[in-house]
């Protein structure tokens, strides 16, 4: 790792009495790209503040390549860093060039005008961003995504060895929120340039950032790859909301699924109801009757599976067996121990094949009421195997149908008043 | 709106402007016919051989001595305030302000009246009493509001226009207080307030000059970063510009000018919002461009009003009432042609 570019020591500061940060202590090093992530207030943008020189420190100290920041003069610092903010208006009609020819200004004077220099870096840094088709254009009449990327040519044209960036997707769609993280990925891999990001969206952050920061109460709570500081104690430490971090399949970053902020209504006589599930249908319903306060289990489940997946998150007691194998006797018997107190046992939305046909084994002996969802009976990979079981077992038991979710829980709400 | 190419419009309003004074410098009260007027100027200003023989003395004196400095005046005045009413829209970002926004002509006013009151006259370096009077209250005045607006090293913009505004008050009610105190001397104060050229020769313009250079040069250095203060104050800062010294110059340069042309003229208003305004809307936000049309222009449309103020009547209009009385409604006029196509600037 190359040499420590920014670097701050018991950084503390804040507007009047009221201190947003407390105490960071943090290391950036060259070539770095980190994401800043943290809940609202936690003191991100204020640091970013601290670094341009907005916002004096009330104690602790910040260095940029090694000289002391409070004493670096603007021109000197904008030579150093450049800041992209959230997408911001100009009330004047500025054209593009004029907009980005500004970050020129540290290094121009009075008597040092716009050379040929000047206008060729200019030039650069409109091509690297796709902005010199509009370099004519008014900056006011671009879309918000285009004007994002005009900020971003300015800051490139500042020659900076850092870019900060403070929310710098946050007023713009997929596609430019993309558009604009790969811009800057790109910067950070080409140009060897510093990035520091203060981000909202985690997965943004995660993909992208090679470190990930965690501030938390003026403080920094976690600093590590996306992999150490994205799971779910970290996380809901910082929302104070239900979530579920799984892996991207696609990019092998953690990623974060928001579930729910307010506490789901709950039942008022607690049930133990058992789920006989396994591929991805019955994540919804497994959420949704532990937010309720139901005693959930489940089983027969394949390791790996969504169904696994969630019960694995909430911590919620399955069987599980080894992905593509067959669920055998000895599993079916810790099934069955499972559900023995089940006062309802759900057969979920699964496809039956020869593997799992075996987890509706001895379910007429148990003392739960049997539901079934009625897609699981069309979905039969058995030769007839499914039929007949289901027969065998609506012998001795009731069995009652359900066809989604909600009419499910509805039921669930019909018991209970009985 | 199409920009006019920067190229052409500074040379194109310069031709402008001249053939603008000559044509004011031969209208006039006096029955000075245009060949003999022609004939002063063409001996005056180039010092040609011209056969003045049959133009009457007082004729050459009203052209001499009256007309040509007071072209000159209203140049200069209009083009310093211009001038000022840009940089202080500048670092204001708000289009709504003029050179007086902060007080300098109530301040300079108040200055005016104790001087007329107690008939100061000093004749300090070549000024009147009341000249030297109206030069310090501005200042005075901008000092105060300065100071009372600073919090720690800074001074945030907006306190700075809100303590102007008190302060501007509060003067202006000094003023009303000596008014009618000094019943006698009521109508020469109203008269200083309104601003006129009336009277005023080389001197004055000698007066003026060192200080409407001075400051206009100083402005003239901050085109840029006045430029980058438009985007925002932050903007500026992470972009290199040390903004509170840009404040302070663009403050203390702009108060020198008003307060040197007002403390001579009396107060000429709406030469300062209005043109930088209208030049603007013309050739866009770039003070580079900005800075020396809303100088020529302002220059140029001063002129105008105040051969108008002498022309119009038999007796003497104080300009400043033309200037109110010619830029408001056109002003109106263009807020309400832009309310329809967008923005003001």
């Amino acid at each position: 790792m190359s040499g420590k570019i920014l670097e701050f020591s018991h950084v503390a500061a804040g507007y009047g009495d009221r201190e947003i940060l407390k105490d960071i202590t943090l290391s950036i090093h060259e070539g770095e790209f980190t994401g800043l992530i943290g809940s609202n207030g936690t003191g991100k943008s204020t640091l970013i503040k601290c670094i341009s020189g907005l916002l004096p420190l009330n104690r602790g100290n910040i260095s940029i390549c090694g000289k002391e920041n409070a004493t670096l003069k603007s021109r000197e610092r904008a030579q150093l860093v450049a800041v992209v903010p959230q997408s911001y208006h100009v009330e004047y009609d500025f054209t593009v060039e004029d907009i980005v020819m500004m970050g020129r200004n540290p290094y121009l004077g009075f008597r040092k005008r716009e050379s040929q220099e000047d206008y060729d870096i200019v030039s650069e840094a409109m091509k690297a961003t796709n902005t010199e088709v509009f370099r004519g254009r008014f900056y006011n009449e671009l879309s918000g995504g285009e004007r994002q990327r005009v900020i971003l040519a300015r800051a490139i044209a500042q020659k900076p060895r850092i870019i900060l960036l403070d929310e710098p997707t946050s007023a713009l769609d997929i596609y430019h929120q993309m558009e604009v993280m790969e811009l800057i990925t790109k910067l950070n891999q080409k140009e060897h340039m510093t990035v520091l990001a203060v981000l909202h969206d985690i997965n943004m952050a995660s993909r992208f950032c090679q470190r990930i920061v965690m501030l938390q109460e003026g403080t920094v709570f976690m600093d590590g790859t996306p992999q150490e500081v994205i799971n779910r104690r970290n996380m809901e430490a910082l929302y104070h909301m239900k979530l579920m971090i799984r892996e991207s399949p696609l990019f092998h970053k953690p990623e974060i699924v928001p579930i729910r902020v307010m506490e789901q209504e709950k039942i008022e006589v607690p049930r133990h109801i058992h789920i006989i599930c396994g591929a991805a249908e019955a994540v919804n319903l497994i959420e949704e009757l532990d937010a309720r306060g139901c005693t959930v289990t489940a089983g027969v489940l394949d390791k790996q599976s969504e169904d696994w997946k969630i019960c694995h998150q909430l911590g919620i007691p399955c069987v599980d067996i080894e992905p593509f194998t067959s669920v055998t006797e000895e599993k079916q018997a810790k099934n069955l121990e499972l559900m023995k107190d089940a006062d309802m046992i759900v057969v979920a939305n699964v496809p039956f094949g020869e593997g799992n046909i075996q987890n509706l084994h001895g379910l007429e002996f148990t003392c739960g009421k049997i539901y079934i969802h009625k897609n699981a009976l069309c979905d039969d990979y058995t030769d007839g195997k499914l039929a007949k079981r289901v027969k065998d077992i609506e012998k001795r038991k009731e069995i009652t149908y359900f066809e989604n979710d909600r009419e499910f829980l509805d039921l669930l709400k019909q018991t209970e008043r009985q | 709106m199409k920009k006019i190419d920067r190229k052409w419009a500074i040379p194109l309003s310069i031709a402008i402007c001249l053939i603008i004074m000559y044509i004011c410098t031969v209208t006039g009260v006096a029955s000075i016919s245009f060949r003999d007027a022609n004939r002063i100027l063409l001996h005056e200003i180039f010092h040609l051989n011209v056969d003045l023989e049959g133009i009457s003395n007082g004729s050459i004196t009203i052209i001499r001595n009256v007309r040509l400095p007071r072209v000159v005046l209203g140049f200069l005045a209009g083009a310093s305030l211009a001038v000022c009413g840009c940089g202080f829209q500048g670092i204001f970002k708000n289009p709504m302000a003029d050179p007086f926004v902060l007080g300098v002509s109530s301040g300079a006013a108040l200055g005016a009246s104790i001087g007329i009151v107690l008939h100061f006259d000093s004749r300090l370096l070549g000024m009147s009493g009341t000249t030297v009077l109206a030069f310090a209250g501005a200042f005075l005045t901008i000092l105060l509001v300065y100071n009372i607006s600073k919090v720690g090293k800074k001074v945030p913009v907006s306190t700075l226009l809100l303590s102007g505004i008190a302060v501007s008050q509060t003067l202006s009610a000094a003023m009303s207080v000596i008014m009618i105190m000094n019943k006698q001397s009521m109508d020469q104060i109203m008269f200083w307030t309104m601003g006129s050229l009336n009277g005023k020769g080389w001197n004055q313009i000698l007066t003026v000059l060192p200080y409407s250079l001075l400051g206009i040069l100083l402005l003239f250095t901050t085109c840029r970063e006045l430029d980058i203060m438009l985007t925002g104050e932050d903007t500026a800062i992470q972009l290199g510009v040390n903004v509170e010294f840009l404040k302070k110059k663009v403050l203390f340069a702009a108060t020198v000018i008003t307060a040197a042309v007002i403390s001579v003229t009396g107060i000429i208003g709406f030469v300062g919002l209005v043109v930088p305004h209208i030049v603007r809307m013309i050739t866009g936000p770039k003070h580079r461009t900005l800075m020396p049309l809303s100088l020529i222009f302002g220059g140029t449309f001063l002129i105008i009003c105040d051969t108008a103020a002498r022309s119009l009547a038999v007796w003497e209009i104080p300009v400043g009432i033309i200037t109110s009385l010619c830029g408001g409604p056109f002003f109106i006029y263009l807020l309400s042609r832009m309310k329809k196509g967008g923005n003001f600037s």
